[in-house]
């Protein structure tokens, strides 16, 4: 038997390299690749744009995540810590079988619990119960008041209850248990080469665009141009910044941006009396500057966002003075970027004790984010030249997260100056605030990606108010205000926001979205 | 062939005569020379030290050859993409380019040596074990051991070298045994043997010194191969630090550009591993040739 599940993507393989490509047929270079076929297996956005194209949502997200129905037709509070979602009715799964309220029930079950998951579902999903009232109404109920329900609701997908609920990710790798509702239904998947799809006759939605798609990984940024260029595939993610204006002068291509819900920023360890990466200017121990909002503060002021954005960026992101970007729900009006202020940011070290500054050493990956690690090096020749002497230390996603979170002895994050990423997944500003910026507390699920271990009362009880206010004014008022507060503090320092673009061949164009994923049906007839 | 009469030759003079017969042999050690030279000279005669990130600013970043940074100097071959002067660049990551590969082939040299001659002497058993953990280690790629290695070992300069040590080590015993093992079978160890010399004094006196002129050859290749691994591993990003690029590291870094019309920032920096490369298995080349005495009239 193993020899034959061998055997058949590989004749499949062949197959598929002999047929023509026509216009019915997409193939996608993608900048990276999905880890797992299992929807809940890796809340990364490559797995989830693949989810999407197989399975739905209840609530899907479009392209500047406003939220629309999917397998749920309508949904709204009827009580205080109730909601009533509305299913819709004679949609199938690709295997044939009946999709209802079982479904549902079973796929939030399995949602949170998946064995290895390197970073779950569970932070949409504590604290709430999924009860199944009819063949095609559920209940959401949580403890107490919960108006973020819905953009919640909206990151998972539904699975079969036939086949799904009870699978490994081994299961779903293997294709056996990919079966959803989806615009597209899987052919074949081999890790590392390609994922291939076909269209969803019965699809509940309008029409699938394309007969066949094929997503192929190809990491390296050059390698993703030239595949273009040499057409063979249709469109990429992920144009390298580099490239950006050579490719707008070419005419067979187009490109499409869009601004994302990711901004860059930075953590400070905020936690430690002494950090482990903070030195004095001889080399000994010194007391945690970073402490200090002076300090901190003074970083903010060292960095040159203008210089970043026009010089590492190519002019492709756009400034970053807080969590989210301009038009997202619970931004702040009053923030603004701050502004490169080397002097300001002297005279705040020297007042806070350091004149002379100290040495530090940035961290950060070099395979996740648009030019990550020459970001983190600018980074370190702005503190440098400023008076804190700045080492710089990249290394790939796969070790670097791992001792960002949990990488000192005792399980606390290792770094003391980390540079990182976060999309608000939900679109609206509770997501980071929540993740990055709330008090870590495991039980809670607060504060899971809060490297810096930032934490101030006030701001925890803005983020809790908001979090239980059903009024959409009052709570993005609660929001903004947290956000204010924090940014304040300088709970972390944001930088930019990721501008993302695709590239495709000419006759075709991507619908740029907020929220990063390359989706087949995205791309259109331009 | 020799015009200068063999009674006037010294053995080191008519190696050197015969080294430098060869035209191209000349013009690689002369390249070789001058590489190293510009390499130690650094510091001195490079507008900026580029490992001072206070000296380096992005503002001066992707100038093409001949642009004037803010600092007010000229960037002969452009800048790369975080601002820093290519040729300064260029000449402080041959710095550790060269370091690394000398460093590593003189410690894998004396490992191998030791080994080597342990193995040929002793013969038996240990001479068998020996020998088989060698051919173990030669039946793999030296870059997919290497990779391995960093991958434990973690990055750094030190652990580059270690790694390139544990790679490079089997090449010099493997020659220095079988160099070995014939000298032992001479006349003149078997003499040195009933004068009763201490094993030791046989091995590093008598046949050591019949040995090295394989060990020279190997050498300098090993050395060749040592900074192309090392330039490997960095592109791969698992070797140097980022902010203290070699050689491999800015050609990394200048493989991004190479669809984008910026040539300078991933061409200067290949070129320069090109010609040292170039150069030492030039001179390797050559000293092959001389050192052969099955070559030599």
């Amino acid at each position: 038997m193993p020899n034959v599940k061998l055997l058949t993507p590989l004749i499949a393989g062949i197959v598929t390299a002999a047929t023509m490509a026509t216009a019915q047929d997409l193939r996608l270079g993608m900048s990276s690749e999905a880890t797992s076929l299992d929807p809940y297996f890796h809340n990364l956005g490559p797995n989830n744009a693949i989810a999407r194209n197989i399975f739905d949502n209840l609530v899907l997200q479009n392209e500047v995540q406003s939220l629309t129905p999917g397998l749920a037709v309508s949904w709204a509070p009827i009580n205080e810590t109730t909601w009533e979602f509305k299913l819709r009715e004679g949609v199938t799964f690709q295997d044939g079988s009946a999709f209802n309220a079982d479904d549902v029930v079973c796929s939030f079950k399995r949602a949170p619990d998946v064995p290895n998951s390197p970073s779950s579902f569970g932070t949409y999903l504590k604290g709430k119960t999924v009860t199944k009232v009819d063949d095609f109404t559920v209940h959401f109920t949580t403890e107490g008041p919960y108006p973020t329900m819905v953009n919640d609701i909206s990151t998972i997908a539904i699975v079969s209850n036939e086949s799904g609920c009870d699978a490994t990710t081994k299961d779903y790798n293997h294709g056996d248990a990919a079966i959803g509702t989806g615009p597209y239904s899987l052919v074949e998947y081999v890790p590392g080469d390609r994922i291939v799809m076909k269209r969803n006759d019965n699809y509940w939605g309008p029409k699938p665009r394309w007969e066949t798609v094929t997503y192929k990984p190809i990491k390296s940024g050059p390698a993703r141009v030239a595949a273009l260029l040499a057409g063979d595939v249709d469109i990429i993610s992920g144009v390298p910044t580099v490239d950006i204006a050579h490719l707008r002068e070419n005419e067979t291509i187009t490109l499409s941006q869009g601004s994302s819900n990711r901004v860059i920023y930075l953590h400070l360890d905020q936690f430690r009396e002494k950090s482990p990466f903070v030195k004095g200017n001889d080399g000994g121990e010194i007391k945690n500057p970073l402490i200090d909002q002076r300090v901190r503060l003074a970083i903010s002021k060292m960095i040159n966002r203008e210089a970043i954005v026009e010089r590492v960026m190519e002019g492709v992101a756009t400034q970053a003075g807080q969590l989210l970007p301009e038009g997202f729900f619970g931004v702040s009006s009053k923030l603004e970027v701050m502004a490169y202020d080397p002097d300001g940011a002297k005279a705040l070290l020297a007042e806070a004790g350091y004149p002379d500054g100290f040495k530090l050493t940035i961290h950060g990956p070099n395979d996740r984010y648009i030019n990550d690690a020459k970001i983190a090096e600018v980074i370190a020749q702005m503190l440098s030249a400023n008076g804190i002497t700045t080492a710089v230390d990249t290394m790939p996603r796969s070790v670097y997260f791992k001792r960002a979170s949990a990488g000192s002895p005792e399980g606390l994050p290792e770094f003391s100056l980390v540079l990182v990423g976060w999309g608000a997944g939900s679109g609206e500003a509770s997501s980071p605030l929540k993740s990055l910026i709330r008090t870590y507390d495991k039980d809670r699920g607060f504060g899971a990606s809060n490297r810096g271990r930032y934490s101030n009362p006030e701001v925890d009880a803005l983020i809790d108010k908001a979090l239980v206010t059903n009024d959409d004014a009052a709570r993005e008022a609660l929001l903004a205000k947290a956000t204010e507060v924090a940014i304040g503090d300088v709970a972390i320092i944001p930088l930019h926001y990721q501008v993302n673009t695709w590239a495709a061949r000419k006759g075709l164009k991507y619908i740029a979205r907020s929220d990063e994923y390359t989706l087949a049906d995205g791309v259109v007839p331009e | 062939m020799k015009t200068v009469s063999p009674k006037e030759e010294t053995p080191f003079g008519r190696f050197v005569s015969d080294f430098f017969a060869n035209k191209v042999a000349t013009f690689g050690f002369l390249l070789l020379i001058l590489i190293i030279v510009l390499a130690v000279l650094a510091p001195w005669i490079t507008p900026q030290n580029p490992y001072d990130l206070k000296q380096v600013t992005v503002m001066d970043s992707s100038m093409p050859p001949g642009s004037e940074a803010l600092a007010g100097y000229t960037m002969l071959i452009g800048s790369d993409g975080v601002g820093r002067d290519l040729f300064s660049g260029i000449l402080y990551g041959l710095r550790i380019s060269l370091t690394v590969g000398i460093m590593s082939g003189v410690i894998a040299m004396i490992l191998g040596i030791s080994v080597g001659l342990t193995a040929a002497y002793v013969g038996g058993r240990t001479d068998s074990l020996i020998m088989r953990l060698v051919d173990l280690q030669l039946s793999f790629p030296s870059a997919l051991i290497a990779l391995m290695l960093i991958a434990i070992l973690g990055k750094g300069v030190d652990n580059i070298i270690l790694a390139l040590v544990i790679v490079q080590w089997a090449y010099y015993a493997r020659t220095v045994r079988g160099t070995a093992i014939v000298e032992r079978g001479k006349e003149y160890v078997e003499a040195a043997a009933c004068l009763g010399l201490p094993h030791r004094r046989i091995l590093f006196r008598h046949i050591l010194p019949n040995c090295i002129a394989p060990i020279i050859v190997v050498g300098t290749v090993q050395t060749a191969h040592a900074i192309g691994l090392e330039a490997t591993l960095s592109f791969l990003g698992i070797g140097l630090p980022q902010s203290e690029p070699s050689l491999g590291v800015l050609i990394a870094n200048g493989s991004q550009y190479l669809l984008s019309g910026k040539y300078w920032i991933s061409v200067f920096p290949g070129v320069a591993l090109l010609l040292t490369v170039v150069s030492i298995n030039l001179v390797g080349d050559q000293l092959r040739d001389v050192l052969n005495p099955r070559l030599q009239k």
